[in-house]
């Protein structure tokens, strides 16, 4: 499967066998590239298709960090000016007729991708940090109102999302919640690790008689990316009598699978301009749907308070909602790849897998994580002899390989444990693989770094901004 | 095509009856290009409601979310915060503010109600406050921002004070003389007014409060902290934060400020910008001030606060620039409110002093409009059967008074009618003729055929 990364033109082929002249199982080189309206799907993408769907991306740029700002196809980016342009033309009557049966299509589209039972436990808000807060609100409510005694306990990883951590204090630690960091290994050999940090920590969480009221779990970490086991955390909290859990997969669809009956959660959201080809932004909240958690409410407050989540967050004030209402379309976009989403994820995984050995291989140092716990991302270590040495170094290599390389990915810096020897990695790139790479991309990066090398740079001769 | 020449004015249509432009400005011809999007033959005469945007507005809009759709890394690192600071410039100097750390940018005024309701909610969660404590706000007061009130205010244990304004209204000191009355009442058995939340124009019904004197009685009277939602102010009259002297003033920008959906501005007066006031998306930059906060609140599309510079160029393309506009919206819906008003043999809701680029018209009783549900039906089929977009309001009837009445009985519903620059003679004759129609035709609300 690999081997098609390496076929013989550049670009990576979503279906190596088109290439080839086509065979019978797809039977799809013969047809018109017009999709088709009536009965039969329309044909799979070409590779020229897919330069053309993103050809508004700066050619310039080997751009192999989709996991910070995602990505969008030019035919979703259309469908999404024809609803502005709606919107504009005659918004009353968009308001009064078409925006919420549209809001509904989309939501019933994403119920059904993720496995839920009912189109009510699904809401639509702008991403996961929306998301983050909607969820802590309701905690905070908690403590204010006496359902929560002070010091009862919220437990989220070390490595939660910095903004998910700012809602934490601003939400949980300052209605008096005792917030519990679990450490991580990383790099990371297996998920054992992490389990056994998440019981100690929810142990700690249940010390004193308190209780545990929440715990926030990434489904896939941002810096450094790492897969969580998410579905087995979610046992161990209904065993350890946690209220409720939070899964926080920003990274989540089109990236991981997300099955909401098999993951168990009371909250999971994830946002999708990430992985799944919507405009910027627009992101999921799935609520299970108990009487644990019928207080939930959009922070912004309009017409709409009362008449749960998904309606409220349906209407939050006259604002730009088109991006809430692609998803018809990204699913005709997605469908065009061969199997579809499954496909796609699949495909990323692979062959970040084997860009990333290809980096470690050609710079000697190694990944952050086992193949099988990252996704469509994945740390690879760079060179000890740059001496990354702290958050400002990393981000300041990072300012040079975009302005002096034209490479953008984003550089971790990893700080030494105690009785760590010198020449330990202390830097890792989180490079990305989406349906627009090419092995080119990653040769860039690959190359820049080998000649950072061979220039002798370290950090320490960055300039000081 | 925003930077066409305007050298080659032509002479306005009968249709438009504007007053003639200098050639130096807009010609009639560009403005029609500028809203060619709007839907024709509609009687768009709500543009209270969503507001409008240029075709050039549009087109700079579309080319800061290509910037970042090429390249959202190097947008975000080099680009995104410098655009926003630069909106926030002129912002600060449209409003006479003294800073521009006074100044946020929001997504509307929704959004800028549940910011400065959250903090009272703390208060009173927090033990700041006694639970007796009031809230002050108009009975007419925005329905977003009621529920708001009720989310944060009421469920965290404060009680609130509704001000009754008469409607129609006649005076500014009938305004004034009833909120110094709630006042009074929100004061009684010791208790303490934590906020006073007052609309600079009300929108329905539609009236022009005299804020700066209300905030004045609110200094006056103690009261903690005043916020003035004048979701319909920027672009409509004008605004000058100093002289009004609230704690907390936000505008939407695509109301009457050309702007795309949607951006809003939040004043905070820096003595009172306690680090306590919170965007309640909570985003990397917590803590930071409100405006840096503000600035990011996560992954989105940030590209309707980025054109203020470009609606400046556009609205200075008019006579006048933006007081020009506002001049002249205002004598126009007036005049159209009287044409209306004289047609159908009613009233308008305010004297033409109290509004702005929107009036209330009085509607035939005949239509006998006696509830919600016959004013949204008025409304439906307006748009539906006469393509008139306008909003219907349903004026209750007040206990033992008989209210304004026509040659036929009591006036129960009013129109609001707004006027922008792209709107026509024509419009305002489209509703004249439907109203005039339905109650040729002996009909009333109820009676009236909708999908």
């Amino acid at each position: 499967m690999a081997s098609s990364l390496h076929s013989n033109n550049t670009q990576i082929c979503p279906n190596p066998t088109a290439l080839n002249g086509g065979s019978a199982a797809d039977g799809n080189s013969q047809i018109s590239k017009k999709p088709r309206l009536y009965a039969d799907p329309p044909p799979l993408f070409i590779p020229s298709d897919i330069i053309s769907e993103f050809s508004h991306h700066d050619p310039a740029v080997a751009r192999i960090n989709n996991g910070s700002f995602g990505c969008c196809p030019s035919s979703v980016l259309s469908a999404q000016n024809q609803l502005q342009l709606q919107w504009l033309r005659q918004p009353d009557d968009f308001y009064f007729n078409q925006l919420q049966p549209k809001i509904i299509q989309s939501r019933t589209i994403i119920k059904d991708i993720i496995n839920a039972d009912h189109v009510d436990e699904v809401s639509i808000v702008d991403n996961a940090t929306t998301a983050a807060a909607i969820v802590l609100q309701q905690i905070a409510w908690g403590f204010a109102e006496g359902k929560f005694c002070r010091g009862d306990a919220a437990v989220m990883l070390h490595y939660a999302y910095g903004a998910v951590k700012k809602s934490v204090e601003a939400y949980v630690t300052r209605a008096g919640g005792y917030v519990i960091e679990v450490p991580l290994p990383f790099p990371v050999s297996s998920v054992d690790g992490i389990v056994k940090e998440f019981r100690q920590a929810l142990r700690r969480g249940k010390q004193n008689g308190r209780k545990v009221r929440l715990a926030v779990i990434d489904h896939v970490t941002s810096m450094p990316t790492v897969v969580i086991p998410v579905k087995e955390l979610v046992t161990i909290c209904r065993e350890e009598g946690v209220d409720q859990v939070f899964v926080d997969a920003a990274h989540g669809i089109g990236c991981v699978d997300v099955d909401m009956k098999q993951i168990g959660a009371d909250f999971y959201t994830s946002n999708l301009h990430k992985w799944f080809f919507c405009p910027p932004s627009v992101a999921f909240l799935y609520c299970k749907k108990s009487t644990n958690n019928s207080d939930l409410h959009h922070p912004v407050v309009s017409h709409e308070y009362g008449n749960g989540l998904a309606i409220e967050s349906a209407w939050i004030g006259t604002r730009d909602y088109s991006s809430y209402l692609v998803v018809p379309k990204v699913l005709e976009f997605i469908n065009r790849f061969e199997g579809g989403i499954e496909g796609i994820k699949k495909r990323n995984h692979e062959y970040v897998v084997e860009m990333g050995q290809m980096l470690v291989k050609a710079w000697g140092t190694r990944l952050g994580c086992p193949p099988e716990m990252c996704s469509s991302m994945v740390m690879v270590g760079l060179p000890a002899c740059f001496g990354i040495s702290s958050d400002h170094d990393a981000l300041e290599l990072r300012t040079c390989l975009r302005d002096k390389f034209g490479v953008e990915v984003p550089i971790y810096y990893r700080p030494p444990k105690d009785g760590e020897e010198g020449g330990v990695v202390t830097g890792y790139a989180r490079i990305s693989y989406q349906v627009y790479n090419k092995v080119e991309d990653y040769y860039k990066f690959r190359d820049a770094i080998n000649q950072l090398v061979d220039n002798a740079f370290t950090c320490a001769s960055l300039p000081i901004s | 095509m925003e930077h066409e020449d305007p050298r080659n004015g032509e002479s306005p249509h009968r249709s438009s009856k504007k007053p003639k432009f200098s050639s130096n400005y807009i010609p009639e011809s560009e403005i029609r290009d500028e809203f060619c999007h709007h839907q024709p033959r509609v009687a768009r005469i709500n543009n209270g409601s969503f507001g409008s945007c240029p075709g050039s507005v549009l087109a700079a809009q579309r080319r800061w979310q290509l910037q970042f759709l090429r390249q959202p890394d190097a947008f975000y690192f080099n680009t995104l915060r410098n655009g926003i600071t630069a909106s926030r410039m002129i912002i600060k100097d449209l409003i006479n503010a003294d800073h521009v750390d006074e100044v946020s940018l929001v997504d509307n005024a929704t959004t800028a109600a549940a910011i400065v309701l959250q903090q009272i909610g703390h208060s009173f969660a927090e033990g700041k406050f006694k639970k007796s404590d009031t809230v002050l706000m108009l009975h007419c007061a925005f329905q977003a921002v009621k529920k708001s009130i009720q989310a944060y205010v009421t469920r965290a244990g404060g009680s609130v004070v509704e001000v009754r304004l008469p409607f129609p209204v006649n005076s500014e000191e009938e305004i004034i003389s009833e909120f110094k009355k709630s006042i009074t009442e929100g004061k009684s058995n010791g208790r303490k007014i934590r906020l006073a939340i007052i609309d600079h124009i009300t929108s329905m019904p539609s009236v022009v409060i005299p804020v700066k004197e209300l905030v004045r009685v609110c200094r006056e009277e103690g009261i903690d902290q005043v916020f003035v939602d004048a979701a319909h102010a920027i672009g409509s009259l004008k605004v000058d934060v100093k002289e009004i002297g609230a704690d907390f003033y936000v505008s939407n920008l695509h109301k009457w400020f050309f702007c795309p959906p949607s951006v809003a501005f939040l004043h905070c007066k820096k003595a009172n910008a306690s680090s306590d006031v919170h965007h309640p998306v909570v985003s990397h930059e917590y803590g930071n001030g409100l405006p840096i906060e503000s600035s990011w609140i996560g992954t989105r599309d940030y590209s309707s606060q980025l054109v203020i510079p470009a609606v400046l160029e556009f609205v200075n393309r008019f006579e006048g620039g933006i007081e020009g506009i506002m001049e002249r919206n205002h004598e126009q819906v007036v005049k159209m409110g009287k044409m209306l008003a004289e047609s159908w043999g009613t009233n308008l809701g305010s004297p033409p002093e109290m509004c702005t680029a929107m009036i209330m018209v009085g509607l035939p009783s005949r239509l006998c409009l006696n509830s919600e549900e016959d004013a949204s039906r008025l409304r439906s089929y307006l748009r539906d059967c006469h393509e008139v977009e306008v909003p219907i309001f349903y004026q209750v009837p007040k206990d033992g008074e008989d209210g304004v009445r026509d040659n036929d009985g009591c006036i129960t519903g009013y129109v609001r009618i707004s006027h922008q620059v792209y709107n026509t003679l024509d419009d305002y004759e489209k509703l004249r003729d439907a109203i005039n129609q339905i109650v040729k035709d002996g009909k009333t609300c109820k009676m009236l055929c909708i999908e």
